[in-house]
């Protein structure tokens, strides 16, 4: 055998993984379907001279300890903070969060004094919860159900850990969990802005919206980005999210890890109950006493594997695991800067993003046509500008923006057709000129990406984001499956490491981190 | 013994009272708003014995649906939509009364602590299948539980109502699983409807005076008393209140005594009434017991959408129990501040009529009427929603869920607190079970 471990799949969670197995001094091997490394975290030249994160478009959740034992700064990743969020409203005024301490709350006070007042405690309270969910993230996700001594040690410790928390905080977190944003919110805050820009963080990636139960706590998930130790600070990487790849790609490399790429793998053969090779689709067969998946669950255990070698209540789990991607990525070359009526001029909120998101119940309504299988006629969009931050992104004096849109979902009633998808690119189009008149005349190319492009091309089963929806009976030790979240899978020597396994999400890494070190053991 | 005064006489405060009657101690009870001879849900054997009364076949739809309390009788039926369904009826009966039985055992004591590890251990001995029901399925939305287990839109639809019923939620919102679950807790197996149970005995040799109260009077701490809007004082060292927690804490106790953080908590809770109630009496009585229109799960998911924007549901789920000639129905979805009782009654008339003799007279109450006679705050019989983030140790806030008010001798046991409505009687009975034994 000439590898120890077989990696398949060279998502950000895979490289992650190999990176980690490959310092601890395992041979290891990513195979990687496409001729691209980095899953959907992916940068490319999508129009000569632009170049686009065509998936994924923020980094805040990638873990410090990653960047730090990866020595990724080193390996060429470099991140620009994004310092504002601007949310224009239809009747021409706007809502701006600034990093900057009394700018943002000058800002908040002209629309609702109680809200400045409100918004740091807030934010502090947040912070604590982020703080307290942090050591759930660094750690596989013990069973509560289990038998296994050495899974019970892990409950006590995790039992003593919350123990140890004050009961407010446990109380505090319970609400996280259990409420929707919107209620969530309206504890804390009276401005429909606020509330709604806010809100708009606990629906990103899942269909449901801000009214619904369990947004609350996606709320804190995006709340747990932290770039230089700041919370909430959500940034750039240069370059693209591909560039994020790339850099864990070269970690992985340098501590000596082979990835090859345009090798799509078939099938994981299992042989007496144990992974040990996979086959590739141009028939080579390659082994190993160790395979991992990158794929996300529904892809790994009933495509790659084969059903027949699963017990039957794990295949009915895997079944049951609900995907339905909801968001759609717009990607514009654009031939001059979009001038917002609320703030025409070219400042440093360009810099930031901005949000379409003018009140809870403009989401919730695009979250109503969604429900019933249409997108969002008036959707929810996060906006970025990356060629503000990074001129190489495009020609000079030219623009990029990257649209990240809601709800667009994957089961569209008639399914998705090019003639839909460019229905969606207009809605979006012309939603966003509402706010910025001159956009329609500065676009030079548009591209459109639908889950089902998303799930076409990357390969994420109904194009979710997430490799599954990060609800209550989907998270922690029910992800993706009760008593198989500790990246174990009923198959000897078969584990897995995306987004599908706790905790999942984002371009966050700590699947691929967590799963090397069970594999480690 | 010293005297105690009970504020409110539905049955939470008629059980408290009871049992502090019992205990030895003078008890009056002031009775605030009327309350309704039957009430919906179940009493437990620590109440006393008071029968609820099931429609059977307890679930019936124009479509051809009905569910009886006979579980392979409901398989038989549920055949003519789905073979499918049919087969897995008696397993989903049985599973959920599993659950229902832990959450049956929580109801009669005050909730556990988040992190106890007597409650953990005890849900470990449910066995590995049905801890994990326990920890998947309460946070599901009942749509998702009950597309996992059937395929007939009608029976999704059906049982959906069930868990939204007084609940501004759809049944594609997480935590309405646990809904169906609350409304299964108490009645045998295979039945998802809350019975009816007569309250009334339950004022048996107590004394109950009607009064409005005013105010609690505080010293040092500790409640003195409580005084009329009459101007009368009725002092009392122990003072049980079934109103809203808002209420108690933030208008009838001097002000002064409450920590600002936990009043602002209290008036935090929600409490949103999403439905209307009517009688209609009949020219004869109806051929059916009980008559749910619901439509599918997407149907109960539309009518919600309505009420989020504050409007009334253009098809609203409509749930109809036979009483001779008259029949009891409960229409949802309703803002809490909708007033108009005539365009309810006319959608009301208009969805029933065709399953209905000649009705002779309607009459339709509001959540505005509800809060009005009944002192449901904003219409809503569970006093504080029962949605998971205000349930268990939630209910109806971490502070408050062990009954005891910051305010020495000040108790709080209506719907609010846990269990809520529908186990009747049951926070009356957990908060005087709180008491210290002095």
């Amino acid at each position: 055998m000439k590898h120890d471990v077989i990696i398949v799949g060279g998502g950000h969670n895979g490289l992650a993984c190999a990176a980690y197995l490959a310092r601890a001094g395992k041979k290891v091997l990513v195979l990687e379907r496409r001729d691209r490394i980095g899953g959907a975290a992916f940068s490319d030249e999508v129009f000569p001279g632009f170049r686009f994160s065509v998936f994924s478009y923020v980094v805040s959740l990638l873990r410090p300890e990653i960047i730090r034992e990866l020595e990724l700064p080193r390996h060429g990743l470099q991140i620009l903070p994004l310092e504002s969020t601007l949310t224009p409203l239809p009747n021409g005024d706007r809502l701006v969060q600034w990093s900057d301490h009394d700018q943002n709350r000058a800002e908040l006070a002209r629309h609702s004094p109680r809200d400045a007042e409100a918004y740091d405690d807030f934010g502090l309270l947040l912070h604590r919860m982020a703080r307290a969910v942090k050591p759930l993230l660094h750690t596989a996700a013990p069973d509560p159900a289990s038998l296994h001594p050495g899974e019970l040690v892990d409950l006590l410790r995790l039992g003593r850990y919350f123990r140890g928390l004050p009961e407010k905080d446990l109380h505090a977190l319970w609400k996280l969990l259990t409420m929707s944003a919107a209620d969530y919110l309206d504890e804390w805050f009276e401005g429909e802005a606020l509330k709604g820009t806010k809100s708009a963080s606990g629906i990103i990636g899942t269909l449901l919206g801000p009214r619904s139960p369990g947004t609350a706590y996606v709320l804190l998930h995006h709340y747990m980005g932290e770039l230089d130790g700041v919370f909430r600070a959500w940034g750039f990487a240069k370059g693209g999210n591909g560039s994020v790849s790339a850099a864990i790609a070269a970690a992985a490399q340098a501590h000596g890890a082979e990835i090859r790429t345009g090798a799509p793998v078939s099938r994981i053969v299992v042989k007496g109950g144990r992974a040990t090779s996979v086959i590739l689709e141009n028939g080579d067969e390659l082994a190993a006493s160790t395979i991992v998946s990158g794929a996300d669950p529904r892809r790994t255990f009933l495509g790659l594997v084969r059903e027949e070698n699963l017990p039957d209540e794990f295949v009915a789990a895997i079944k049951r695991y609900k995907f339905r991607g909801s968001s759609a990525k717009v990607n514009l070359a654009l031939g001059e800067l979009p001038r917002f009526t609320c703030m025409p001029e070219r400042g440093p909120h360009m810099r930031g993003a901005i949000s379409i998101s003018p009140s809870v119940d403009y989401l919730e309504r695009a979250y109503d046509e969604a429900k019933y299988g249409e997108f969002s006629r008036r959707p929810y969009m996060d906006i970025v500008m990356p060629s503000m931050l990074d001129p190489s992104m495009a020609p000079p004096g030219k623009h990029v923006m990257s649209i990240f849109v809601q709800y667009a979902p994957y089961h569209l009633n008639g399914g998705w057709t090019d003639a839909r998808r460019e229905e969606f690119g207009d809605t979006v189009v012309n939603t966003l000129a509402e706010y910025a008149p001159n956009l329609k005349g500065a676009i030079l190319h548009r591209q459109v990406v639908t889950p089902a492009d998303i799930e076409r091309v990357v390969g994420l089963s109904e194009g979710n984001i997430f490799q599954g929806e990060l609800s209550l009976q989907q998270m922690f030790f029910l992800r993706p499956a009760p008593a198989w979240a500790r990246y174990r899978t009923p198959i000897h020597g078969l584990f897995q490491c995306g987004s599908g396994t706790h905790p999942g999400g984002g371009v966050m890494g700590a699947s691929g981190r967590n799963a090397a070190r069970e594999i480690l053991g | 013994m010293s005297d105690v005064v009970v504020i409110g006489a539905a049955p939470d405060e008629l059980v408290a009272a009871r049992l502090l009657q019992q205990a030895g101690h003078r008890v009056t009870v002031l009775q605030e708003h009327a309350v309704p001879d039957r009430l919906e849900g179940w009493a437990p054997a620590q109440i006393g014995r008071l029968p609820s009364k099931r429609p059977d076949p307890w679930l019936r739809t124009p479509d051809g649906l009905e569910l009886f309390a006979d579980v392979k009788r409901s398989a038989q039926s549920l055949r003519r939509l789905s073979g499918h369904d049919a087969d897995r009826w008696p397993q989903f009966c049985e599973r959920m009364a599993r659950l229902a039985s832990l959450l049956e055992e929580v109801y009669l004591q005050a909730p556990p602590r988040l992190i106890d590890l007597r409650f953990a251990l005890r849900v470990r001995r449910l066995g590995r299948s049905g801890m994990e029901d326990l920890m998947r399925v309460l946070p599901m939305p009942a749509a998702e539980l009950l597309g996992e287990w059937f395929e007939s839109d009608i029976l999704k639809g059906a049982l959906g109502a069930f868990a939204v019923r007084d609940l501004q939620q759809g049944p594609r919102s997480a935590g309405t699983a646990f809904r169906l679950l609350h409304a299964h807790v108490g009645s045998p197996r295979g039945i998802f409807r809350p019975g009816t149970v007569d309250v009334t005995p339950l004022r048996a040799g107590l004394t109950i005076r009607e009064a409005q109260v005013a105010r609690i009077d505080v010293r040092g701490g500790a409640a003195t008393g409580v005084t009329l809007t009459n101007g009368e004082m009725l002092p009392a060292a122990l003072i049980v209140a079934g109103a809203h927690p808002a209420r108690v804490l933030g208008q009838l106790v001097e002000p002064g005594w409450i920590d600002p953080d936990l009043l602002r908590a209290a008036r935090h809770i929600r409490s949103r009434g999403v439905a209307a109630r009517a009688r209609l009496e009949l020219e004869r009585t109806p051929e059916w017991p009980a008559l749910t229109l619901a439509g599918t799960a997407d149907d109960v998911e539309r009518a919600y959408d309505a009420v989020k924007y504050g409007r009334i549901s253009e098809r609203p789920v409509i749930d109809a129990v036979a009483d001779g000639a008259a029949v009891d129905v409960q229409l949802q979805f309703v803002p809490h501040t909708a007033a108009d009782t005539a365009d309810i009654q006319a959608r009301l008339v208009k969805v029933l009529q065709p399953h209905l003799p000649p009705i002779r007279s309607v009459s339709v109450r509001t959540p505005v009427d509800l809060e009005r006679s009944y002192g449901w705050p904003q219409g809503q019989p569970h006093h504080a929603e029962l949605s998971l983030d205000q349930a268990l140790w939630m209910r109806p806030l971490p502070e408050l869920s062990g009954y005891r008010t910051p305010v020495n001798g000040l108790w709080l046991c209506g719907p609010a607190m846990h269990p809520g409505a529908g186990v009747i009687g049951a926070a009356g009975h957990n908060c005087v079970r709180a008491m210290p034994r002095s």
